[in-house]
């Protein structure tokens, strides 16, 4: 495969809260699927063992000193990727519902169709994913907004299992959104000038704990995300060289 | 007879938009305080532009007061102004804080790296061996 030739230094970053039943088989699994990458684990403040036992599992583990929030460790992320210049960073989340086999096939997109950001969507080609009601309707109505901001097709934008190439890193380092990131770090991506491929992949469900997101918060979710989408519009950028 | 007062705080509620706006585009305001005045920009406009708006005959049917006294009213924008400036302060810290935050991990990480690299084997220190000296 081309980028084991390349040598290219690949990071897996994990972000984990609260994520000590998980953590340890994705860590494995990704070191199988994945044998020539490292493996950040973001420990976000967890309260539990998180933190011990990725680095038992062979993890290089970040604790935060207190808890972030999904973008602040994930930006922590970006930043280590920077700082040890990796090429390519590749988010997992620490809650199992991705699966590491996929990871090759993120980094083979990210070099073939030249882009500077891959991500897995759950909702091309043949995979069938179960959710909720009010989630799939929340997804769609995002999905609708940022293709047409993006003018190009993104059939699963809140998806957290992508892969960034240098200059997605860079960027990503210097600025990340905070809150529930995913959808806005492609309007972030647009505006810089970044090109997005979407990969069809397959999700399972958790191994444990639920999704950061409830019912009752998916609607404040929808109307934060979309008001930030729509306030980047009007900020001031500082566009990296 | 109240139309004095209604542009007042209308136009009040326009600079308070515009200024919410702003400090959005600067980033000097986080989206969590910025949804709050923009829903109290857009609410303030709408009661002083439509004082028969159904929530504001409602409020003066339930608490009975049909105009606030001036000095009420100067105190109540001076303690908006207050707290409009404490919701900039507090997003700047917070994201002071986590840029902290991350920084502090990142050293935390690297520091631990080189303690494990450099510190002499454990055979060494039990049995009082310096290494370099």
């Amino acid at each position: 495969m081309n980028f084991i030739e390349n040598r290219q230094k690949i990071l897996v970053i994990i972000p984990a809260y609260n994520e000590e039943e998980s953590v340890v088989k994705v860590v494995l699994e990704v070191k199988t699927h994945l044998p020539h990458g490292d493996i950040l684990v973001v420990n976000d403040g967890s309260m539990d063992l998180t933190s011990e036992k990725a680095l038992a599992a062979g993890a290089t583990v970040l604790d935060l000193p207190f808890n972030l929030g999904i973008g602040g460790a994930m930006q922590a992320g970006y930043k280590y990727a920077l700082e040890k210049g990796y090429d390519i960073a590749i988010q997992v989340d620490g809650d199992g519902q991705h699966d590491p086999k996929e990871i090759p096939k993120l980094i083979r997109v990210l070099e073939e169709r030249e882009v500077d950001m891959a991500i897995g969507s759950r909702f091309i080609g043949d995979s069938e994913f179960k959710s909720s009601m009010m989630r799939r309707m929340g997804i769609s109505i995002f999905s609708k907004v940022i293709s047409l901001i993006l003018r190009q097709r993104i059939t699963d934008p809140t998806s957290g299992f992508r892969a960034a190439n240098q200059k997605a890193i860079r960027l990503f380092a210097f600025d990340y959104p905070q809150d529930y990131p995913e959808p806005e770090a492609l309007v972030l991506l647009h505006q810089c000038g970044l090109k997005i491929a979407e990969v069809p992949v397959k999700m399972s469900e958790r191994f444990a704990g639920g999704s950061s997101i409830t019912t009752i918060r998916s609607i404040y979710y929808m109307v934060k995300v979309l008001l930030a989408i729509f306030v980047d519009f009007f900020k001031k950028r500082t566009l990296l060289e | 007879m109240f139309i004095k007062i209604q542009l007042i705080i209308g136009a009040l509620s326009i600079v308070l938009l515009f200024i919410t706006f702003e400090l959005i585009r600067k980033e000097r305001l986080r989206e969590e305080y910025s949804i709050l005045w923009l829903f109290t920009g857009a609410a303030t406009l709408i009661f002083s532009l439509w004082p028969n708006f159904f929530l504001s005959k409602f409020i003066t049917q339930v608490t009975g007061v049909y105009y606030l006294s001036s000095v009420v009213l100067i105190a109540f924008f001076f303690l908006l102004l207050i707290v409009f400036y404490f919701s900039i302060v507090i997003s700047k810290l917070t994201d002071r804080n986590k840029e902290l935050a991350q920084r502090h991990a990142l050293l935390e990480l690297e520091f631990n790296e080189f303690k494990r690299r450099y510190s002499p084997p454990e055979s060494y220190q039990k049995r009082g061996l310096t290494i370099g000296k």
